[in-house]
């Protein structure tokens, strides 16, 4: 399905989701691979943000599957996603709002198999050198990410776009070989966009993206591929040039009937 | 002191005067209070040179252990100087503050109420003396961990609910088990022994390996209570230290990440309805141990003592202490096991009959009035005051660079 160059790490195969008598999402069928950026566009309710939630398993499909090629399983719980290879970011900055910025992004590092209950309880050696660990890499992320003078501060009390790159660093603890990015631009200023732009296309090298987004301008000179959807139905897959000249999507966000 | 001042100093310092002030009120014997204040505060200072900043923030856990051991091995050394009733009631607070600890951890962390942590007391408390009573050779060690289990078990089938129930429903099915626990007791009377309750056989004598500090090379000083309150000491401050590892480790941070933020506590991995329910098995197996402690102090454990009313003062004197922290469990352990003395105390100045209507009230008035006091003034009881001073001395200096280790207070 996907014809990015790397590795498959997620594909939705004709996923269906009905909510009540609302079809919601109506035989999907899209994947995504490392070294890929690919952009989930369409009108308002088109479905984007179901299609994101099946595929982290917040929403059980009808019918159809999701699939994980990385460890080969499907239709995953939420908190097993990072087994898969894949983190996502939440709609705003979605950030734990009574913890410190480095302790937020220490918790994108909770499923490490090391330091668990017994560890954590008798304070093992094992358990302080993965705890140390957790937060030097913690510090290292956010210094990547050039937003390591935060490292103490309260999520309420840094600005919008540094907490924006907090929550990506928060998903880049797991090291994801998928990184899934909800509504990444909303609330950006011109200098963060092209920031946040600049930050994506430097992480393509050691993994996929997968985006939704509204901001026609930052997606399409960002993104490989785009995968349009309206009322539910994928009615277009391809370039950001061949969708552009595409009818079917014209007419979708144009409003004009076929 | 140090001059520059560290915060853990200070929260130490903030003990010391607040157990001064108590023994300074209460105790029998005003000596004791004061012996008691000049050891912690020799504690604390040794604390601070011994331990200076850096390696405070380098070797958390050195820092952890080496503070449970002095403030141990200090109150240990204190009790044989002290009367056999300041003994007593230190005793009485620090089995208590066990389980105020684990509710500190299940309420004020992991953000889900039990109203019913006085009958998780009440299993350990039994499961301690109907093992006594069949099994009197067991190590006391050997006991209080199968007491534990027995509370960790109860806990976890009484935390099932808590992967659907939220909020006030789950507060809800606590309070009806809290409310029956009592009624169940009673029903098992062949093996409770009714209201009557029990007596532990093996009370009189401490264990062997203890003889020669206890009996043969006694002073006047030691009372025959003595290894009683000395090993409810050490048991506490063995499961102080664990609880200060799990609240500050991953385990403590998943319990706080689900609270805060459901939706990405899921999304980094952490599994909801686990987390949910091990906090509950944490909270019921430290109340457990710490009614296991208080019927080993007491040689005796009745039905009547793990009253619905017992679950309601254990709440409310954790929240004066200050919920979800450490701190605040050992100042609440203190209120509990000092507020005895202060109804005596004043029953005495105001001659008021002690057997009296009024007088058998006043337990309930000075901890609803307290607790009236805390919620208005300090929300976050006294160990959240001095987190609160902390933090506005550290913006003050602009001092950002601490380390995050103890955000659990700011929950």
């Amino acid at each position: 399905m996907s014809d990015g160059s790397g590795q498959p790490i997620l594909a939705l195969e004709g996923v269906s989701v009905d909510f009540g008598g609302l079809r919601a999402l109506h035989d999907i069928s899209f994947g995504v691979a490392t070294g890929e950026i690919v952009g989930l566009i369409g009108p308002n309710g088109a479905g984007k943000t179901t299609a994101f939630n099946v595929a982290c398993g917040f929403v059980k499909p009808t019918a159809g599957a999701v699939h994980y090629p990385l460890i080969q399983k499907s239709n995953l719980r939420p908190n097993q996603l990072s087994r898969a290879g894949i983190a996502r970011t939440l709609q705003g900055v979605g950030l734990f709002t009574h913890c410190t910025v480095l302790e937020n992004v220490m918790a994108g590092g909770q499923t490490r198999p090391d330091g668990g209950f017994l560890n954590s309880f008798v304070a093992s050696p094992r358990g302080i050198r993965a705890e140390r660990r957790l937060r030097d890499d913690a510090m290292n992320v956010l210094a990547r990410l050039g937003v390591a003078d935060v490292a103490s501060e309260l999520p309420s009390s840094i600005p919008y776009g540094i907490a924006k790159k907090v929550s990506v660093a928060r998903a880049l603890m797991s090291e994801p070989r998928l990184l899934m990015l909800d509504e990444p631009a909303s609330g950006l200023d011109e200098a963060e966009l092209s920031e946040f732009a600049a930050m994506i296309l430097d992480l393509r090298s050691s993994m996929g993206v997968l985006l939704v987004e509204h901001n026609m301008e930052f997606v399409m000179p960002l993104v490989e591929r785009l995968v349009v959807l309206n009322f539910g139905e994928v009615i277009a897959e391809g370039t950001p040039g061949e969708v552009r000249n595409n009818d079917a999507v014209v007419a979708a966000y144009l409003g004009v009937a076929q | 002191m140090n001059r520059q001042r560290s915060p853990r100093g200070l929260s130490a310092a903030g003990i010391v005067i607040a157990v001064a002030v108590l023994s300074l009120l209460v105790t029998p014997s005003v000596r004791d209070g004061v012996a008691l204040a000049i050891l912690m505060m020799l504690t604390v200072t040794s604390a601070l040179i011994l331990l200076p900043s850096e390696l405070r923030r380098a070797r958390p856990v050195l820092t952890r252990a080496a503070t449970s051991t002095m403030v141990v091995s200090v109150t240990l050394v204190a009790t044989f100087f002290f009367s056999s009733t300041t003994d007593f009631n230190l005793a009485t607070g620090a089995a208590m503050a066990v389980t105020l600890v684990g509710l500190s951890f299940l309420t004020g962390v992991s953000g889900q109420v039990s109203i019913g942590n006085g009958a998780f007391m009440g299993v350990g408390a039994f499961t301690m003396a109907i093992w006594s009573n069949h099994h009197a050779t067991t190590p006391i060690a050997v006991t209080l961990l199968l007491s534990v289990v027995a509370g960790a078990l109860v806990g976890f089938l009484l935390g099932l609910p808590a992967t659907r129930l939220r909020g006030p429903y789950l507060a809800g099915m606590t309070l009806a088990f809290a409310v029956a626990f009592p009624a169940i007791l009673t029903y098992f009377n062949s093996w409770t022994g009714g209201d009557g309750g029990l007596q532990l056989p093996n009370a009189a004598n401490p264990p062997h390996w203890l003889n020669a500090l206890f009996v043969h090379g006694t002073s006047s000083l030691t009372s025959s209570t003595l290894w009683l309150t000395d090993i409810t000491i050490v048991a506490a401050g063995v499961a102080f230290f664990f609880m200060a590892n799990l609240f500050s480790s991953r385990v403590g941070r998943a319990m706080r990440l689900v609270r805060d933020n459901e939706v990405a506590a899921e999304l980094v991995g952490v599994n909801l309805n686990r987390t949910r329910v091990l906090a509950f098995v944490i909270s019921s197996a430290y109340a457990a141990l710490g009614g296991a402690l208080w019927t080993f102090l007491n040689n005796s454990v009745t039905p009547a003592t793990y009253s619905f009313a017992l679950s309601i003062v254990i709440l409310s004197v954790i929240v004066i202490g200050g919920i979800g922290t450490i701190p605040g469990a050992l100042i609440g352990g203190l209120v509990y096991a000092y507020s005895t003395n202060v109804i005596n105390w004043i029953t005495n100045q105001t001659g008021l009959n002690p057997q009296g209507n009024f007088a058998s009230q006043l337990n309930g008035i000075i901890f609803g009035g307290l607790l009236i006091v805390t919620m208005m003034l300090a929300p976050r009881g006294v160990a959240g005051v001095y987190y609160t001073l902390r933090r506005q001395r550290a913006s003050k200096r602009g001092d950002v660079a601490s380390p995050p280790k103890e955000t659990y207070a700011e929950a």
